[in-house]
Order: C-alpha cells, then structure tokens, then sequence
C-alpha cells in the first residue's frame, strides 16, 4: 500500500534512533565490582550509605576476581574494585587501569573446608578419602588460588586433581557443597557462616597459602567520581568496619 | 595453536560424550520418528510437543530439571543410589544432557527423511503378507538412511557444543567432564587465557566444519546411489 511504503521506513528510522540513544549514566551512579564473597557485607554498606546520601545509587557486580579484572580490563563501567587477592589488582594496575595511589587493603578472611559428607574430615590429608570437592576455578577465582597452593604445599595436589570439580566462583562451591553434590569445597570461613547444610570441618592452616587479603582500589574512572571516592573513603570507616567483622571478616 | 595437555583430554572427552551420546539416542529417536510420522494416536500432538521442547528451552533449565531429577533428592536419583550407579558429575550425566538436548534434532531430521518415503512401498510390503516388524527393518529402514546420518551428524556436532546442561549436571571436572566448550570458559573467564581460549575455539571451528563437510558429501553419496 502506498501509505505503507512511506511509514515503513520512518519507523525503522525511529526504532533505530530508539535502540540507539545511548542510557545516560544516571548522576550520582558509583558502580563497584567486588569478590563474590563479600557479597551480603558490600550490599548492606550500600544500602546504609545510599540511606545517608540521597542521590546516590551504587550498582552492584560480584563475580569472581579474575573474570572482574577481565570484564573492566575490557571496558566494564567500574569505579571501584575490590578483589579477593593481590594477582588481580596487580594485574589492573600493570595495566594502568587503577588509580595506584588508591589501594588500600579492605578486609582479611580464612580459607576453611566445608562439605555435608558423613565421613570424617578434620585435616588436609583426610581429602584423599573424599570423592568429590569443589574449587573455585584457579584460573579466576582466588579462593580457588588459595586451595591449590595448600594442596600443593601439602603435597596432595595430584592426590586431588581427579577430584576436583571447577566452580566460577566462590559461591558456586558453597552451593556445591551444601547441595551435597560434592562432598566438600574450599570456601572462605564467612562464606561457610552463611551456609546451612554444610559444616565447616577445618580451617585450612595458614601456613599453607598467601594471606587470604581483599585489596582494593578506585579505577582511573573512578578517580574523577566525587560519588565515588565518598563511597570509596566511607566503606574504610568505623561503620563499615562493624558491618564486616558481623559477617566474620578479619579486620587487620 | 597453544594446547595443553588437559586441553588435548577435553576434546577426546568431548568426542566421546558426542559419540555416545549419538548412539544411544539413534534407536530412540528412530522409534519416535516412526511413531510421529506412520502412527496415529490421541495425544500425538503431546508427544510432538514434548519432543520438540528441549530445542525451545534453555539449555540451562534443562540441565536443572536433570539435576533435581537425578540429583540426591530426586527419584532417578534415588533409584541411582539404589542400585550404587554414580551419576550427578560423572561423564555419563554429560552424555545425557547432551542427548537431552540434541534429540529433537534427531528426530526432526529421521522425520524429514521418513515422510518422504512413498507410502505405497511399506504398504505393498504389508500386502505381500511380511509383518509390521518386518516392514519396518527391511523397508522402512534402508529408506531412512538419509535421514538418519543427517540427524546423527547434527546431534553430534550439538553435542560438542553443548554447554548449558552439561556443566549444571555434570559440572566443570578437568579430565572427567570438562568438554571443549567448558575448557573455553574457563580460560575465558579470566583475561590471562585468551590464547589459550582462542586455540580450543580454533579446534571446536575445525571440528563443526569437518562435521558438515561429511554430512554434505554423505547425503550426496546416498542420493545419487539412490538414483542409480
């Protein structure tokens, strides 16, 4: 119809124009990407600043460290990270994506193993006996880091290797285990606070990883966000101290 | 190309699974093409969409509903655990999620080529006094070749790509379950693999291509043998 083929094309055109229009960065937007295990810690000290600061909102990206690197490495929005080991915000900072002068170190944790099996497990060299256990996948995850550098400072790592199932992030082992698809995984112990079928069977001695350590930094983005260096300075006060030795975080 | 060991054992794993995966799902969905096309019944309609729902879904929810199936509290599951077959992480839940997944394609393909069969051929058969079963092995059969090896071939190159279900069900086990494609995402998910990444793609790439090169030359083979 000859009316047809004159709208065709403008509602083409219009739609286009629609899907197009870039959405505007709404003002006051701070956008962090955190470990995965800090989780329900980084969403109430959001909730309590955006309370205080009226006009800010704070978007939220958890995952894990290395895909997070990946992701605003490859031009993620992000002003600030936070990541669960040294590897990953070094690997930023080589690539002058963070603002150096920025990094703090935010929290500590423990690497502890925890699983619903019934056998008994109370030390590393119990894992033989075990069928199945999950690791965050050591490529990306540094909980699943932590867990290959104490099998292999154990001298357990091949012992292991067929056992070991690859989970994307921290979370994903602890839903393993509480499943009780597998028999047990490697978390951190505030993950394994949160958990309801899986207990913890022991904590993973210290002396057989790196300090379990959450670096963080603003990114060069963030540098120029005014919203985001007060959320930035806000989450190293006293506030935000108490909010993450609730959930069982090791402050110094 | 820069392949690891474990990236060499990923994809003999994943050709494995394809294969068995394809095998096991031949007599199944030959069956359901023939009902689907020679047979009619009330409900067939139900049959037709429960077939095809696998290619509708995501491969995801299908991996969830094997895993609360045979998972620790499902009913295969306990079964499973009855008669002390490991199933949930082991590389025959990626077999099943991959043929979950591939058999409609199967059967679509087995379908095409049985609907295209003259029907006076079974039906002369019948009429000269061989039974059904009969019919169906040595008339039926030959006839669906086509069909059969181009709905195998697609199923298997499905079956490599298969993601989704696998890794919810079998999960992401090096040397156990870890196909090509979860190899990809491991490295992918962190920004130091990318070659590696890239090298696997290279591999699944080469794979289809091989794949529907020979499903092309097949089909043309048994047309103009056909014709002859």
């Amino acid at each position: 119809m000859k009316t047809m083929q004159f709208r065709m094309p403008r509602i083409i055109a219009a739609l286009l124009a629609l899907m197009l229009t870039a959405v505007p960065a709404m003002a006051g937007q701070v956008s962090i990407s955190a470990a995965a295990s800090l989780k329900e810690a980084i969403n109430e000290m959001a909730d309590k600043f955006t309370a205080a600061h009226a006009g800010t909102t704070i978007v939220k990206n958890f995952g894990a460290s290395g895909a997070l690197a990946g992701q605003i490495e490859n031009g993620a929005p992000s002003d600030i990270f936070i990541s669960a080991s040294t590897e990953w915000i070094d690997y930023l900072l080589n690539k002058k994506m963070l603002d150096a002068k920025s990094r703090k170190n935010f929290a500590y944790n423990a690497l502890v193993f925890a699983g619903a099996t019934t056998k008994k497990v109370s030390g590393m060299s119990d894992l033989t006996k075990l069928n199945r256990i999950a690791i965050g996948s050591p490529k990306s995850v540094p909980a699943g880091e932590y867990a290959m550098e104490s099998m292999k400072n154990s001298g357990l790592d091949k012992k292991l290797a067929a056992k070991l199932v690859m989970a994307k992030d921290v979370r994903e082992c602890l839903t393993y285990a509480e499943m009780g698809e597998v028999d047990g995984s490697f978390v951190y112990r505030t993950d394994a606070m949160q958990a309801k079928k899986a207990k913890i069977r022991f904590v993973v001695p210290e002396k057989l990883h790196a300090r379990v350590v959450y670096p963080m930094a603003l990114t060069v983005s963030g540098a120029g966000n005014a919203d985001a260096k007060a959320f930035f300075a806000w989450i190293q006060g006293g506030e935000a101290k108490s909010i993450l030795k609730k959930y069982g975080f090791i402050l110094k | 190309m820069n392949l690891s060991p474990q990236d060499i054992t990923a994809i003999l794993l994943s050709m494995k699974i394809a294969v068995t995966a394809t095998l096991l799902s031949l007599p199944f969905g030959f069956a359901t093409a023939w009902l689907m096309v020679f047979r009619h019944f009330r409900g067939k309609v139900l049959l037709e969409v429960l077939v095809n729902l696998p290619l509708t879904l995501p491969p995801v929810v299908i991996g969830y509903f094997l895993l609360l199936f045979f998972g620790r509290n499902g009913w295969g599951g306990a079964m499973l655990k009855a008669a002390g077959i490991e199933f949930i992480f082991t590389w025959k839940a990626a077999v099943v999620a991959s043929a979950t997944v591939g058999f409609p394609l199967l059967v679509r393909s087995i379908r095409l080529g049985m609907e295209s069969i003259d029907r006076q051929l079974p039906q002369a058969s019948r009429s000269l006094g061989a039974t059904w079963y009969d019919t169906l092995f040595t008339v039926v059969l030959p006839l669906s070749l086509r069909g059969m090896i181009a709905g195998s071939s697609l199923m298997f190159a499905r079956s490599l790509g298969e993601f989704g279900a696998t890794i919810i069900v079998a999960g992401n086990i090096p040397g156990v379950t870890q196909t090509i494609p979860l190899a990809i995402y491991d490295y992918a998910s962190s920004p130091t693999g990318t070659s590696m990444a890239l090298s696997l793609c290279g591999v699944s790439v080469a794979l289809s291509v091989i794949i529907l090169l020979l499903h092309e030359v097949i089909g043309k083979q048994l047309e103009t043998r056909r014709e002859a």
